[in-house]
């Protein structure tokens, strides 16, 4: 094994996984993190709720932490983004944080009255040990008994920021608001929703899901669903909460559901806690990224509706796909990409690009997982190709690997722009945070739709950098 | 607003304030050229009682400044940052050094190349270096980690320093930075600087800034260079001729390239600088800043402590200078010249002065048509509240309001002593606050930071970026003239006449056409223009 690409000590997976013998690091790094490749479990926390109609996220922490994600957040959306702070200070850190958390959770109802609090904690408060579901248990009955009134639930999610990443931060969440708010199922309800748990995707990406859900003739609870929150039109008016998504209603009832599908494996823990105790089935599939991936999620989902015929619109869009990957296939066959990013996306990535002929030669995530190295050699298993994977690795280590393994095509966020301009070759932008571009929020990669506009994009970079105007190979 | 009783509980008073989350501003256009303005200051905007001395309108005759370097009220969406993040903004410039965050990794990633500085050497600066704090390393400590990451740090790197950053968790779990700092400091031979910036120590970043000039003057300035002297590039300065008219320049942070518009200006004067800080600077530059004959301080927040400190240290005298705006940049060449008492230099600044401003007064003349009389509110993180109003004053835009996050008594009275009677002082407005605010005052502009930027454009309100993200130098005379084209791009965009909602056809002029056309072969394109 080589330990240097595997030097994040994320204590939930064993030092020995994911790792791949034949790369040596060219240093051996061991201690520090060179331009991270994930973020912390409370950003995670925040995505999640997001997409959960009227919610307000409650970092309990120290300012910072609320406004640096908000920062990150806004510049990648391109959308105003509302996300509170307990305001911790010296005295209130020596004392604990209770009457900040109290005070914020009075403050919030009364200016922005939101339909749910998701509290997420911080490095500093899980250090000072404060027992946030304590606190939050013990005011909202003084506050039922000052008022006469219940205040809006509130969902606590222990998300230490030195442990984990953002990756856990977001299946933490979807765990935090089943556990919390899901009611038993009713015995004689006739299931006819399904659950559906996609992972942290942009925006365009959650739209199309619901798009083909819909001509699928399914009706779903989208886990969450920033589709319309992260991606608003501009309509002259600002919204402090989440317009649209996830309504509360719906988490209360997701017990009452036929399945719950999840698209990522770094996602479930939401769909096995339902399955755990009110016994919803649960199925994981692969993010639907390219044609295999999409025609597996259609096929169950048409298995789910005892539909016989796939509807013509989703046959036509298949079709297209197929043809543009036909028609691109001379330009991409063989091209070389070193793919970073979070687990779930960076294997779906891979799984289209080898159905183009191209060839992964490396992939990257931030966020060790065992899974993902499983996922990738599943993937690669079938192909001549024996990517290098960097599993909890950083964007020095990627750098380092792509100057000695070569790479034709980078795909991943904005960090990686600097390594695209050190080593002459184009990137092509996926994934989270991007914003040296416009559009993050637009981006869309998933299914028949998706598919083909990541080719297009995919393919014209390769023919805008390596080839010349009248077509011919540079 | 009614009234209230003071005796009522937080919650209970404050609930009438409940109002619908959605703040409307159609008839975006019909601004009201004569502004009211009330005169108490609890009228100013729906918000929580213990907010309101925050808000005050500058009036003749009255000293009162808003409140502020107060907690953020907490719940609140504040636009405030950390301890870490004020600290950060200062000594992330230097170039040629290793910014390492001690703590878990969330506090680098979120925070690694934002700065929006420039250099002209290293770019090493731009890279996010973490100890990536884990639970094993809570519990037991981090001083292992930091030790042994420096060490690696230092050998693949080479960098000429090492400033470590304290973060919230590392001041919870008692890690000794100084001592951890001074010992890889012995064993590599190389400049380690410790930075005690946890994160919660003050509701105000401005301890930050405080709190990175102390780094400076405790371990960098006027120190002699480490054994390790393989990766330190250092121009020794001796009794160059220059000597007697050499300054630093403290609180340039060459954001979008700001320092290099200023100077070929100094150095047309005759004036070397030696250093800046910290805008594209070195660390043996800073390190030999107690040489200089003269600091100028640009941003008086951030600079101020530190300008002060080496007056009293190394007898260096201060200027406050300003190179947003045209007058205020001519200002600020005058006193340097003033300073120095030179009468060539006093010669050559009046020559410059006067060869720039022809040359801009011909190429402004066209944005100063279109902005005059356009208003705007400036809510920004430092000294730009101030500095930016006589820039605006030139272009012929009234400024409506300007506030800061964290403002301190003396910046507020500074904000006062610049800003025309009848203009608002706002303190630590918060994202709620903002929203009502320019949906009172609808300036035609707001100048602020990245996390206000979508908040005023989804309100049809203007923007331009004076902060880490904007794109262009606006410092000197040429700066100027960016900034009054960014300022023209942004106001006079044809986007803010285009109306957000589409309207229903009161007459369905093309179905009436064809019901009464007789002749059923006419194309569409006759009655449809342009189909």
């Amino acid at each position: 094994m080589y330990q240097a690409l595997n030097n994040s000590n994320n204590d939930s997976f064993p030092d020995e996984s994911g790792c791949d013998k034949k790369s040596e690091h060219p240093y051996q790094k061991k201690f520090a993190v060179v331009n991270p490749c994930r973020m912390c479990q409370p950003m995670g926390a925040v995505q999640a709720l997001l997409g959960i109609e009227g919610a307000m996220p409650l970092v309990h922490g120290s300012q910072g932490c609320s406004t640096y994600m908000r920062f990150q957040l806004c510049r990648h959306f391109r959308e105003p983004i509302n996300v509170s702070s307990t305001s911790l200070s010296e005295g209130t850190v020596v004392y604990g944080g209770e009457e900040n958390l109290i005070k914020a959770l009075e403050t919030i109802k009364i200016q922005y009255n939101p339909t749910l609090i998701g509290v997420t904690s911080s490095c500093l408060t899980e250090t000072i040990g404060d027992d946030v579901e304590r606190i939050i248990k013990k005011f909202r009955e003084s506050y039922l008994k000052n008022h006469g009134e219940k205040f809006p639930p509130v969902v606590s999610i222990s998300t230490p920021s030195y442990s984990g990443s953002h990756v856990e931060g977001y299946d933490k969440t979807l765990v935090a608001l089943l556990e919390n708010l899901t009611l038993p199922p009713e015995s004689e309800h006739e299931p006819d929703m399904i659950n559906l748990i996609p992972g942290n995707l942009s925006p365009a990406d959650v739209e199309e899901i619901k798009e083909i859900i819909k001509l699928m003739e399914i009706n779903g609870i989208i886990f969450t669903d920033n589709s319309e929150s992260l991606n608003a039109p501009l309509t002259g008016s600002v919204d402090f909460l989440p317009s649209k998504g996830i309504t509360l209603d719906e988490i209360r009832q997701a017990a009452n559901s036929k399945i719950t599908l999840t698209l990522s494996q770094h996602a479930s823990s939401g769909g096995k806690l339902l399955n755990k105790r009110f016994g919803v089935p649960h199925a994981i599939l692969p993010l639907p990224i390219g044609l295999e991936n999409t025609d597996k999620f259609i096929e169950t989902l048409s298995s789910l509706n005892y539909v016989e015929n796939i509807p013509p619109t989703l046959e036509r869009d298949r079709g297209r796909l197929l043809d543009g990957m036909v028609d691109s296939q001379a330009y991409t066959h063989g091209q070389r990409l070193a793919i970073y990013g979070d687990p779930d996306l960076v294997t779906g990535l891979v799984s289209f690009v080898v159905e183009m002929g191209m060839e992964p030669s490396i992939v990257a995530t931030g966020t060790k997982s065992n899974q993902f190295h499983e996922d990738i050699k599943k993937i690669t298993a079938k192909t001549s190709h024996d990517p290098v994977v960097i599993n909890g690795g950083d964007l020095y280590d990627l750098h380092q690997q792509v100057k000695k393994t070569g790479a034709d095509l980078l795909m991943g966020n904005s960090y990686g722009g600097r390594i695209a301009v050190a080593e002459d070759i184009p990137l092509v932008r996926v994934g989270f945070p991007i914003f040296d571009r416009v559009g993050a929020q637009r981006i869309c990669i998933l299914g028949y739709k998706g598919g083909l506009s990541l080719l297009d994009q995919l393919t014209n970079t390769i023919i805008q950098y390596y080839y010349d105007e009248a077509g011919y190979e540079l | 607003m009614p009234e209230k009783n003071n005796n009522q509980p937080y919650h209970e008073a404050e609930n009438e304030l409940i109002s619908s989350n959605r703040v409307n501003i159609e008839n975006l256009k019909e601004f009201e050229t004569d502004i009211k303005i009330p005169e108490i200051p609890e009228e100013i905007i729906k918000t929580l009682k213990s907010r309101k001395n925050h808000m005050c309108v500058k009036k003749d005759g009255t000293n009162s400044i808003p409140s502020c370097n107060e907690v953020s009220v907490p719940g609140m969406v504040t636009q405030r940052s950390c301890v870490y993040g004020g600290a950060r903004v200062v000594l992330m410039p230097i170039t040629d050094a290793i910014h390492l965050v001690h703590g878990p990794l969330g506090c680098a990633s979120c925070t690694w190349d934002i700065r929006g500085t420039r250099s002209s050497g290293s770019e090493l600066y731009r890279n996010g270096f973490s100890t990536d704090l884990q639970e094993k390393d809570i519990v037991f400590g981090g001083e292992k980690k930091l030790l042994e990451t420096i060490i690696e740090l230092n050998q693949i790197f080479e960098p000429a320093a090492i400033f470590v950053y304290a973060t919230c968790v590392v001041g919870l779990i008692g890690d000794d930075l100084k001592s951890v700092c001074g010992e890889v400091g012995k064993i590599t031979g190389s400049r380690v600087i410790p930075v005690q910036s946890e994160g919660f120590k003050s509701v105000n970043k401005s301890l930050g800034h405080q709190l990175a000039c102390d780094a400076l003057l405790e371990y960098l300035i006027g120190t002699e260079p480490p054994q390790n002297k393989g990766n330190v590039n250092r121009n020794e300065v001796e009794d160059h001729q220059d000597i007697d008219h050499s300054l630093n320049i403290l609180g340039e942070f060459n954001v979008a390239g700001d320092f290099w518009a200023i100077k070929p200006l100094l150095e047309n004067i005759g004036v070397s600088i030696q250093a800046v800080v910290t805008g594209d600077s070195t660390v043996e530059e800073i390190a030999q800043a107690n040489l200089a004959k003269l600091n100028l301080v640009q941003c008086q927040k951030s600079s101020r402590y530190l300008a002060d400190a080496m007056e009293e240290l190394y007898n260096i005298p201060q200027i406050r200078v300003n190179f947003f705006g045209a007058e205020e940049t001519s200002a600020s060449l005058r006193a340097i010249a003033k300073f120095f008492k030179d009468p060539q230099m006093i010669e050559t600044v009046e020559k410059i002065i006067k060869s720039e401003t022809e040359r801009l007064e011909e190429s402004i003349a066209i944005y100063r048509q279109h902005l005059s009389g356009k208003t705007v509110a400036v809510y920004v993180g430092g000294n730009k509240a101030w500095s930016l109003i006589q820039a605006f004053e030139e272009l012929g835009m009234k400024v409506l309001l300007t506030g800061t996050q964290n403002g301190l008594p003396e910046d507020y009275q500074r904000i006062k002593e610049t800003v025309r009677d009848g203009t608002l002082v706002v303190d630590d407005a918060n994202a709620l606050e903002l929203t009502r605010l320019l949906d009172k005052y609808k300036p035609d502009l707001l100048v602020s930071g990245a996390k206000e930027k979508y908040l005023s454009l989804k309100m049809g309100v203007a923007f331009c970026d004076f902060n880490h993200d904007r794109i262009s130098a606006f410092a000197g005379f040429k700066g100027f003239l960016n900034f009054a084209r960014e300022v023209d791009r942004a106001v006079s965009s044809p986007v803010w006449n285009l109306s957000p909602k589409i309207k229903a056809p009161t007459k369905p002029d093309i179905l009436t056409a064809r019901s009464i056309e007789k002749n059923p072969k006419k194309k569409v394109s006759e009655i449809v223009p342009g189909s």
